[in-house]
């Protein structure tokens, strides 16, 4: 039921036609066997689950079809912001701010 | 006319006569009446039993916040409703009414022995009764509990209503048609905005309905009114009435059901009963208005007593008067009106009783014109009446000391302990309540949806000011989308402004703890239950809640929560504002299931994916089973044959001749561009750079975890295109999971990907006969071993039909697979089937296939793996590619659980008793152990098996791969079988049965 | 439910007094995957693809409607099919791309009349009353991913994987049947 802005459409658009992807900005390794146990157990399963202003992916995927991101906020559930993928984690003005 | 019905009042008085039954006696009431107005009107009070203590209950409201008069409606057949409130349901022809919580009749009722042993059935009492001893539990408790848990009774039919649902997209949402509703949805349309008005009554007007006299810039406010929605009509708001906004979502998205045909005589076709509207709206106007409070004291539930300003409905609105002799008792200066109205109306008020030690003084002097007794500074301490109410007992409070006590004979009883602001929809939005102190209420604070209240809704009390301050909402809204309007003011005459005060239990002079003072009539909470919460410990308005039940009734503390949070923020010897509200939670009245479901029900419930060749199965009678979402043909009887004997001849033919299967299901996705075999190398385990264009090769798939997630042949179309083939339920996982790769992390590779899972009908051929039987059809390729081998894969034509033939086997036989563009799928079947007739072509469906392809120890990824499965568990190590620098799940094989010893592995399974194991069934290595045994594994795919000539299994095992020939049991209900494991291929091992 | 629907049998499936429902006759539909350079195509099809996603172009019968930020739909005449396969194919090896024939995927349903909007607006979540007309959009219609060309303010067209055409259709037979109904009514 939110609604949700597509970064490659720019449009803003019913939740019905995204799927959340999880979070962001977890890159996988170029060359994962040369990763050790302890890194690889933190690339697979360790996550933030944060409280507050999270990034995270979608995918737009029965529109355009692309994964993108996005910075929601956990508790009042508001997107303040969406951005394409590979581009890095944008600066809000009030991030860790006043969030009501 | 009955003599509660008054002439030349009310709206709906030149209405027809409607006849309908309640409790099995016929009555008459007008079209327009509601259950209870039309009740009201025959002198009926009593219409049904409260939920604990069945005492008898009446009419207390005229809105949907009616607790008590709560009925069970019905039309005929699997039309019966439990739990229709009474206040706000329209009358029909024909309609029957019955009450509920009663047995065996309304006026005499076995359950009310509750209500004479109500001290055992105080704050928690489930908690505190029911909790020893443990063993009456299931015998005593529960059955009880069972019996007596519930609301009126459910129907036992199916519905034979629709249900619609619809999107609506608008500018600004109004919810609410009172005066400042209306006056934000003028503003919004004059603004140019699409306006939407919503009102859960049958007729738009809220509050203007009820109130005649008031004269708005000049005209009689009935007039105004008529004047103003057809002005909003004709401005283009759509005006939609019987309409609930039942919860308000993120960004503005308004949940409504509309109820279309409820009160209606016939029922016109193809109309669905009630329609879900999801409305997303860029601004909305909550005008919901206020709802009167109660007065809490003892006694306040019987039959006749009834707020005042529902009186005052009742009179104005259906020209109904609630009885000849009304005792007004109130904290606010609204009642009065409600008084003066129903003296005017030929009513005799015996006297209006205030709690307040001083009131305005036109008040009194309008009491005085009509001869009315006015009592100052009063309490109620009782009232009597069985059935209804015959008397009050007021007295005067002094100094905080309750004084003599007097009784004085009624009819009905009007109360009001002043409003509350509807704050629910508000709620929703997570919106944050301020506590205004001179008011004792919450009013609502900040929300973060683009939303405005109006009118009483915020507290604001007069027609004048909600029209006002509906203006100045709407503008608001029409500037925050860019569009500013002038909207002159408003002028009301006649207006009814007041104020009041707030209580909690009113003072009495006998024993508070023994007065049942009801704060949530519906689930008979009393003032003295919060009391004893919070006694009891609890501190939380939350747990005072749940231990109580108040505001857990169908009317979700519309009437009780406010009351309820006073008494127990006075018991607990904090502000209300610290101690705080429960949440509100949608919907905002009852909602029917079928409103939510809508269209999904029947054979419409989701979507059943067919392929192009179904309607041949359906033909020749297959019985189907869902796959996913697809229906594929499981196996095709003849006449007489079960599902074991089709099974078995189908399996029996396909070996020995030909069989022909419908695969289009399978998933598939074109692969294209110069990087797509380094794409593939690096999202498959195997290699594929060196897989020549015209060959195919089984694809293994895992998770960046190392377990299996999905596998299927793929060919090599041409240097740069694949073509591959998922799982049937995997296709859409496959296509996301490459997607993401693809997208996130690979964005510089060139290639692309394509669903074509539908655009292309799979059939596969497979058996001794295959290559005889599709070798004449076949131009482009010749089918011999040499130039068209196992796993080859081309673009041909079939039967004259471009198609992409493949050389594969999932039965261990000569196969084929041959893709025809979908809509050729079932004229090339047509064709195969007409010319395998020579050869005794079988039909079989996916029992078949899994029986053929278990037999050739072939996986299905999903039976016999569950998600934690290895290539080397499923004894597919030959299909990992080693050697390569990289692929989904080469890191994630090595993590240290996946190489340790003792992992399940994938092995076949043959029973010593020849029987059939259950799929699923747990192993054992030792039979003899104590419970809960050890589980060694489980059988994961079994079936009888005619080439093998006994049934057969596949199992995952805990280190079975080094366990051949070993014996494992499997405990059974009734007894423990024991089982060798075995290889998982079961027949040709040496795959000579491939070789054409 | 209606078991299958062919393209190969046009026709009207579902009428109320303001909106038709009917089953378009078969086209070539060619699934275009390219990025950078975009010319090379406009010169194969002789008009530049659209730009923006949800735009639309079209020449000589050949429709393109831009779904993605590299991917296109070709709606094209059934005998165009083979021609543009062959002439996109002669230029792949100076200008990579993906071009994939996916005339047996699905049908299209054409939702024309007053009422197409509020038709529609039974099962998808969008405003489709703000796509502007020539436009185009991939979006969901009662759970099944469509794509939606908008010919006029009261035509629209839905393209529908073979399978879940039946139950699309299931759904706009009984809002044609619930549109009639209203119509009565008023």
């Amino acid at each position: 039921m939110l609604l949700i802005h597509c970064p490659y459409c720019e449009e803003t658009l019913p939740e019905v036609e995204f799927v959340h992807a999880g979070q962001a900005h977890i890159a996988r390794p170029d060359l994962p066997s040369s990763q050790t146990d302890e890194e690889w157990e933190a690339y697979l399963f360790i996550r933030t689950n944060e409280k507050g202003i999270h990034a995270e992916r979608w995918r737009h995927v029965h529109g355009c079809g692309r994964f993108f991101n996005a910075l929601r906020h956990t508790v009042t559930d508001q997107f303040l912001t969406t951005y394409k993928a590979g581009e890095p984690r944008p600066e809000l003005p009030v991030e860790g701010g006043d969030q009501k | 006319m009955s003599q509660f019905r008054v002439a030349g009042r009310g709206r709906i008085n030149s209405g027809r006569r409607v006849r309908f039954t309640f409790d099995g006696k016929e009555y008459s009431g007008l079209e327009g009446d509601t259950i209870a107005s039309a009740l009201l009107a025959n002198g009926v009070h009593l219409v049904g039993r409260s939920f604990k203590y069945h005492r008898p209950r009446g009419i207390l409201s005229a809105g949907s916040e009616e607790p008590n008069a709560i009925v069970g409606t019905s039309r005929g057949a699997g039309r019966y409703e439990p739990n229709t409130r009474a206040t706000v349901q329209e009358i029909w022809k024909g309609l029957t009414v019955t009450s509920q919580n009663k047995y065996p009749s309304l006026k005499f009722d076995i359950g009310a022995v509750n209500d004479a042993a109500y001290m055992l059935f105080s704050a928690g009492f489930y908690y505190k009764t029911f909790m020893w001893p443990k063993a009456f539990w299931h015998k005593v408790y529960e059955p009880f509990i069972r019996a007596a848990a519930g609301m009126g009774v459910s129907p036992s039919e199916p519905d034979p209503d629709t249900y619609a649902s619809r999107y609506l997209h608008c500018d600004l949402l109004v919810v609410g048609s009172g005066p400042a509703g209306l006056a934000a949805a003028r503003v919004g349309a004059e603004a140019g905005l699409r306006v939407v008005l919503v009102d859960e009554n049958a007729e738009a007007g809220g509050t203007l309905l009820s109130e005649p006299q008031a004269q708005i810039n000049g005209q009689q406010a009935w007039d105004w009114l008529a004047a103003e929605l057809a002005g909003l009509k004709a401005k283009g708001v759509r005006i939609m009435t019987r309409t609930t906004a039942i919860g308000y979502y993120h960004q503005n998205m308004v949940g409504l059901c509309e109820k279309l045909t409820d009160h209606l005589d016939v029922l016109p076709k193809d109309m669905p009963r009630e329609r879900l509207w999801r409305v997303r709206a860029k601004r909305v106007v909550l005008a919901q208005g206020a709802l009167e409070k109660p007065l809490v004291f003892h006694g306040n539930d019987r039959p006749g007593v009834m707020l005042a300003g529902a009186a005052q409905t009742y009179l104005n609105r259906y020209g109904v008067k609630a009885g000849h002799r009304p005792v007004v008792l109130t904290s606010h200066d609204s009642a009065w009106y409600a008084a003066f109205d129903l003296e005017d109306a030929g009513a005799k008020v015996a006297a209006i009783a205030d709690t307040r030690p001083a009131v305005r003084g036109d008040l009194i002097a309008e009491a005085g014109k009509r001869g009315i007794p006015v009592l100052l500074s009063h309490t109620a301490t009782t009232t009597s009446g069985r059935l209804r109410i015959s008397s009050i007992t007021l007295a005067v409070v002094k100094d905080g000391k309750t004084g003599p006590e007097t009784r004085y004979a009624c009819d009905c009883l009007l109360m009001s302990g002043g409003w509350t602001p509807s704050l629910h929809l508000f709620s929703h939005t997570q919106g944050k309540l301020a506590w205004d102190e001179n008011q004792n209420t919450f009013l609502p604070g900040f929300t973060q949806e683009n939303c405005g209240i109006a009118g009483a809704g915020r507290g604001l009390w007069g027609i004048e000011a909600a029209l006002a301050d509906g203006l100045e909402r709407g503008r608001e809204a029409a500037a925050a989308l860019g569009r500013s309007v002038d909207a002159a003011p408003v002028r009301v005459e006649n207006d009814r402004t007041g104020t009041g005060v707030s209580h909690t239990e009113l003072p009495t002079r006998r024993d508070a703890g023994k007065n049942k003072s009801f704060v949530d009539f519906q689930n008979d909470v009393t003032a003295k239950d919060l009391r004893l919460a919070v006694k009891e410990g609890m501190r939380s308005i939350e747990h005072v809640k749940r231990y109580t039940t108040n505001g857990m009734a169908t009317d979700q503390g519309k009437l009780s929560n406010i009351n309820g949070l006073n008494i127990a923020a006075e018991a607990l010897g904090k502000e209300a504002p610290k101690v705080g509200l429960t949440t509100f939670r949608p919907p905002y009245t009852p909602t029917t299931f079928g409103t939510f479901c809508g269209y999904h029900r029947g054979s419409h419930f989701e979507v059943t994916r067919k392929t192009n060749i179904d309607s041949w199965a359906e033909e020749n009678g297959a019985v189907f089973e869902p796959v996913g979402q697809w229906r594929r043909a499981w196996y095709f009887p003849k006449a007489g044959e079960d599902m074991d004997a089709a099974v078995l001849r189908e399996c029996r033919a396909t070996r020995a001749g030909v069989g022909i299967f419908d695969a289009s299901t399978l998933g598939k996705i074109e692969v294209v561009g110069p990087d797509a075999a380094e794409f593939m190398n690096r999202m498959y385990t195997n290699p594929w750079t060196k897989l020549m264009p015209g060959r195919c090769r089984y694809g293994l798939l895992l998770g960046e975890d190392g377990h299996i997630r999905d596998d299927g042949v793929i060919g090599r179309m041409a240097q740069d295109r694949f073509h591959v083939t998922t799982t049937t339920g995997g296709a859409a996982r496959v296509l996301n999971m490459m997607e993401d790769y693809l997208q996130t992390e690979w964005p510089d590779l060139q290639v692309w990907l394509t669903s074509t899972t539908e655009q292309w009908s799979t059939i596969a051929l497979n058996g001794p006969d295959a290559a005889k039987l599709l070798a004449p059809l076949v131009e482009g390729v010749t089918l011999t071993e040499e130039a068209f081998p196992h796993m080859s894969c081309v673009e041909c034509t079939v039967a004259g039909m471009p198609a992409r033939l493949f050389r594969v086997s999932f039965t261990g036989e000569i196969g084929f697979e041959v893709n025809v563009p979908a809509y050729l799928g079932r004229a090339l079947w047509d064709v195969l089937w007409e010319v395998g007739q020579p050869l005794g072509i079988t039909a079989y469906g996916t029992e078949t296939m899994h029986v053929l392809r278990a037999e050739k120890g072939y996986i299905i990824v999903g039976q016999d793996t569950d998600g934690t499965v290895t290539p080397g568990d499923a004894g597919l190590s030959w299909a990992v590619g080693t050697k390569k620098r990289d692929f989904v799940g080469m890191r994630g094989m090595a993590r240290p659980d996946l190489v340790a010893p003792g992992r399940k592995q994938l092995v076949g399974l043959l029973t010593e008793d020849r029987s059939r194991l259950e799929e699923g069934a747990q192993i054992v290595f030792d039979p003899n152990q104590p419970i809960p045994m050890t589980m060694a594994g489980h059988v994961t795919s079994s079936y009888h098996s005619d080439a093998v000539g006994r049934p057969i299994a596949l199992a995952l095992v805990a280190g079975g791969h080094e366990r051949m020939g070993e014996t494992v049991y499997i405990p059974m209900p009734d007894r423990t079988i024991a089982a060798q494991i075995t290889s998982t291929v079961f027949v040709d091992p040496e795959n000579a049965r491939l070789k054409i | 439910m209606t078991t299958t629907l062919s393209s190969r049998h046009p026709g009207v499936l579902a009428t109320s007094p303001a909106v038709e429902v009917s089953l378009a006759e078969p086209r070539g539909r060619l699934s275009l995957r390219a990025r950078g350079d975009l010319t090379p195509f406009a010169r194969v099809l002789g008009f530049a693809l659209p730009e923006r996603i949800g735009q639309r172009a079209e020449e000589h019968d050949i429709r393109a409607i831009r779904l993605g930020p590299d991917e296109w739909t070709l709606n094209t005449p059934m005998a165009a099919v083979q021609r543009l396969l062959e002439a996109f194919a002669a230029i792949y090896p100076d200008h990579p791309h993906s071009l994939v024939d996916i005339s047996g995927r699905e049908v299209s349903l054409v939702i024309e009349g007053a009422q197409a909007s509020d038709l529609l607006s039974i099962g998808c979540a969008r405003d489709v009353e703000a796509i502007p007309a020539g436009e185009g959009r991939r979006t969901m219609f009662d759970g099944t991913t469509v794509v939606l060309w908008k010919d006029a303010a009261d035509s629209y067209r839905l393209d529908i994987w073979n399978s879940f055409a039946p139950h699309v259709l299931d759904l706009l037979k009984t809002g044609c049947a619930e549109l009639a109904a209203e119509a009565r009514q008023a």
